[in-house]
């Protein structure tokens, strides 16, 4: 099957999404972003691939998508993404064992080896937790989980084996960055046999002849041919994505037809991303008519929450469900990301709670955000929010009070998709070029 | 003599120094330091003070007064409390007898303090309530670059074509430098070009503040070699007539302070009993 595919780069994540030849939304990858672009992109194409795979077992098992109880697809997802976990977890094993025998050989901290080993067998073993049935992960990324895992596993080790903290933690940083820069192969087949084993094992199809029809169908979903027929590339940075000149388009154009592809109605756009919070205004046919972007300032965009979530050691996903359950909200009276973190940490230490503290936060950055929109022309009907901070419930609440409160009932849409909208928008461009040079070439049939 | 201890808790790492103090002057027993880094600060706080007590090879009982600098509130078992400026400029003083000023490096401000000869502070300037350039903003760059603090310094004087960072946002400048890793500059180019920046801020400061002559850098970046001989090319740079100190302890000069203002308070409260 060949797919156009859009890649958005963004300061903090990477995504891509892959589109049939009908347009329709095959599959969508997302990873962290990194220093290095090639990498990050071709992750995250590699991802939407690999989730493009799913999408065609789900569609030949005729399962639809997010149905109440767990399908066998689902499960399977499951099973592959601990495979793909479990073989990073090698590979960091590696590099980290590396780094620490050249540390020793060098004269430092004695002992090191078996330390860091220690930590990796606990990490194995613990692996399977994160991704069980219903288990709520803190992070999406390789880094994170493992990140957060061997720190407070080596926070442990330090001092029962004489190694000081700081000589572990560094161990993981230069190592994980080497193993996250390894450009991937489409690694769909390496997992999927073993992946397909286990949740056959968890649960077993009813006979014989529904275990064999499963693996009928993953195995032709395997086998078949994922052709990236082009790829349009978008995002922060964009002077450096790793693509020629026609195929980079200008991010605001993206988030624009983006929302207008999931929201047909939508005529203001409030996106808050990593680095950028952007206020869009567009036309019926999705074409942007005027936008306002935030200064180079952490204060009013994602990073700032996910800053603090790393200083509270909170997954990011975590931050918004926990301001939700806040009695109060605190102000802080901080404006910069690193001062207010600091400031965080005092007002923890004095006994204020943490929710309580998150839900001022959340509050702060969405404040900043509609002076932003007030600045592109308001919010007119309908509105759409956007971007990976639209993944965040309390962001969300907040955002709504503030626009009833301003503007009165208007319809504001969030798709679970939010985080996606510039790399559906640039899979679209991508998927108009590709059409375009089809009917023009030769003979052309597909 | 007295025994009296000194706990400098800064936002990014806690220091501790156990000096004896007499009439002749102070003499520093022992220093250590943790970095915090996620950890639980009260935790780390245990663990620098048994450190230094080790390393001062003394018990806990003898250590007459504990005192504390920078956010000192939380260690329950001090006698008492210090102001930060007042700390470091009493510690600079112990460890350069020369120096009239002393310039705080920390992890979310900078201090250009002007003192007297006998360490009291006469005025002094201090860094925005912005991020950019600060120690924690250089803490960030070097994990994202997979380098850990103590060889920033090193690896920062063997820089060939250091690459400026403008003064931007601290957090969004983790993406310029992911940039510049991704357009192929080293590692100790960016280094050094960062450290260029805060220097040229932190020479701004002295010249704002009237100083001139000998300057201890001290707090937890004047452990950052590279930082230093950046600092002293941007005082060149700008033709300030001043000239840097450093000393091995800098770093712990706001714990050496509190620890000496420590002791001196303690005998005048004998005194006074």
């Amino acid at each position: 099957m060949k797919c156009a595919v859009g890649i958005d780069l963004g300061s903090t994540t990477t995504k891509a999404v892959a589109l049939d030849p009908l347009g329709r939304i095959l599959g969508r990858g997302i990873t962290n972003s990194r220093n290095n672009y090639d990498a990050a992109c071709a992750i995250a194409q590699n991802e939407a691939l690999i989730d493009a795979r799913f999408t065609l077992v789900r569609r030949a098992l005729a399962t639809p998508a997010g149905a109440g109880a767990e399908s066998f697809v689902d499960h399977l997802t499951r099973c592959f993404r601990l495979e793909q976990h479990l073989d990073q977890l090698a590979q960091l094993r590696e590099a980290t064992l590396g780094a620490a025998e050249r540390l020793q050989g060098s004269g430092g901290a004695p002992g090191l080896r078996g330390t860091v080993e220690g930590i990796f067998d606990s990490m194995k073993e613990g692996a399977g937790q994160a991704f069980a049935r219903g288990a709520k992960k803190r992070s999406d990324f390789f880094r994170d989980l493992a990140g957060g895992t061997y720190l407070s596993l080596a926070e442990k080790a330090a001092p029962a084996h004489g190694i000081p903290f700081e000589t572990l933690a560094g161990l993981f940083d230069k190592s994980i960055l080497a193993v996250e820069n390894r450009t991937p192969e489409e690694n769909f087949r390496r997992h999927i046999d073993r992946a397909l084993d286990r949740a056959l094992r968890e649960s077993p199809p009813a006979d014989r002849r529904e275990e064999s029809r499963l693996r009928s169908v993953v195995a032709a979903t395997a086998g078949e041919d994922l052709e990236v027929e082009l790829t349009v590339g978008t995002g922060y940075g964009r002077a450096r994505l790793p693509f020629p000149k026609e195929q980079i388009r200008f991010e605001i154009l993206c988030h624009g037809l983006g929302a207008h592809t999931l929201f047909p109605g939508t005529a203001t756009v409030l996106d808050i991303g990593g680095q950028d919070t952007k206020a869009i205004q567009i036309d019926d046919a999705g074409i942007v008519t005027s936008f306002q972007m935030n200064d180079r300032c952490a204060a009013g965009c994602g990073r700032y929450l996910g800053y603090i979530a790393d200083e509270l050691n909170l997954g990011l996903h975590e931050l918004g469900p926990l301001a939700q359950t806040a009695t109060r909200s605190v102000k802080i009276s901080s404006t910069c990301t690193v001062f207010a973190g600091a400031e965080i940490r005092d007002r923890l230490t004095m006994g204020q709670k943490r929710e309580d503290i998150l839900l001022g936060l959340h509050r702060a950055i969405i404040l900043r955000a509609m002076a932003l929109l007030a600045r592109s022309g308001g919010i007119r009907s309908e509105f759409t929010f956007t971007g990976g901070v639209a993944k965040n419930p309390a962001a969300v609440d907040a955002l709504a009070g503030l626009v009833r409160e301003n503007y009165g009932e208007v319809p504001m849409n969030v798709s679970a998709d939010s985080i996606f909208t510039g790399a559906l928008g640039a899979a679209l461009f991508a998927r108009r070029a590709a059409d375009a040079t089809a009917s023009s070439a030769p003979g052309a049939a597909s | 003599m007295t025994l009296a201890a000194g706990i400098d808790v800064g936002t990014s790492a806690v220091k501790c120094a156990v000096v004896a103090a007499g009439p002749g002057g102070a003499k520093i027993l022992g220093t250590s330091e943790g970095r915090i880094r996620r950890r639980d600060t009260r935790a780390v706080v245990a663990l620098v003070w048994e450190e230094a007590l080790r390393a001062a090879e003394v018990s806990a009982d003898r250590i007459a007064y504990v005192a504390t600098t920078g956010e000192g509130e939380i260690v329950e078992f001090r006698r008492g409390h210090f102001y930060s400026m007042t700390a470091h400029a009493r510690g600079a003083l112990h460890l350069a007898g020369g120096a009239r000023a002393a310039l705080d490096m920390g992890a979310l401000h900078a201090r250009a303090i002007r003192i007297d000869g006998r360490g009291r502070v006469l005025d002094y300037r201090m860094t925005s309530q912005c991020a950019s350039g600060s120690g924690q903003f250089l803490e960030n760059i070097a994990r994202y670059l997979g380098v850990t603090l103590d060889e920033v310094g090193r690896l920062s004087t063997t820089a060939a074509k250091p690459e400026r960072v403008s003064g931007v946002c601290a957090v969004l400048a983790e993406t310029d430098v992911i940039n510049m890793a991704s357009r192929g500059i080293a590692t100790a180019d960016i280094l050094k070009g960062i450290h260029l920046s805060m220097a040229g801020r932190f020479a701004r400061l002295l010249g704002a503040a009237g100083i001139s002559g000998e300057v201890l850098a001290t707090g937890g970046l004047a452990a950052d070699v590279g930082l230093v001989a950046a600092l002293r090319e941007e005082i060149a740079s700008q033709k300030l007539s001043i000239t840097i100190a450093a000393h091995p302890q800098s770093a712990h000069a706001g714990a050496i302070g509190a620890a000496i203002w420590g002791a001196w308070r303690h005998e005048r409260l004998k005194e006074s009993a």
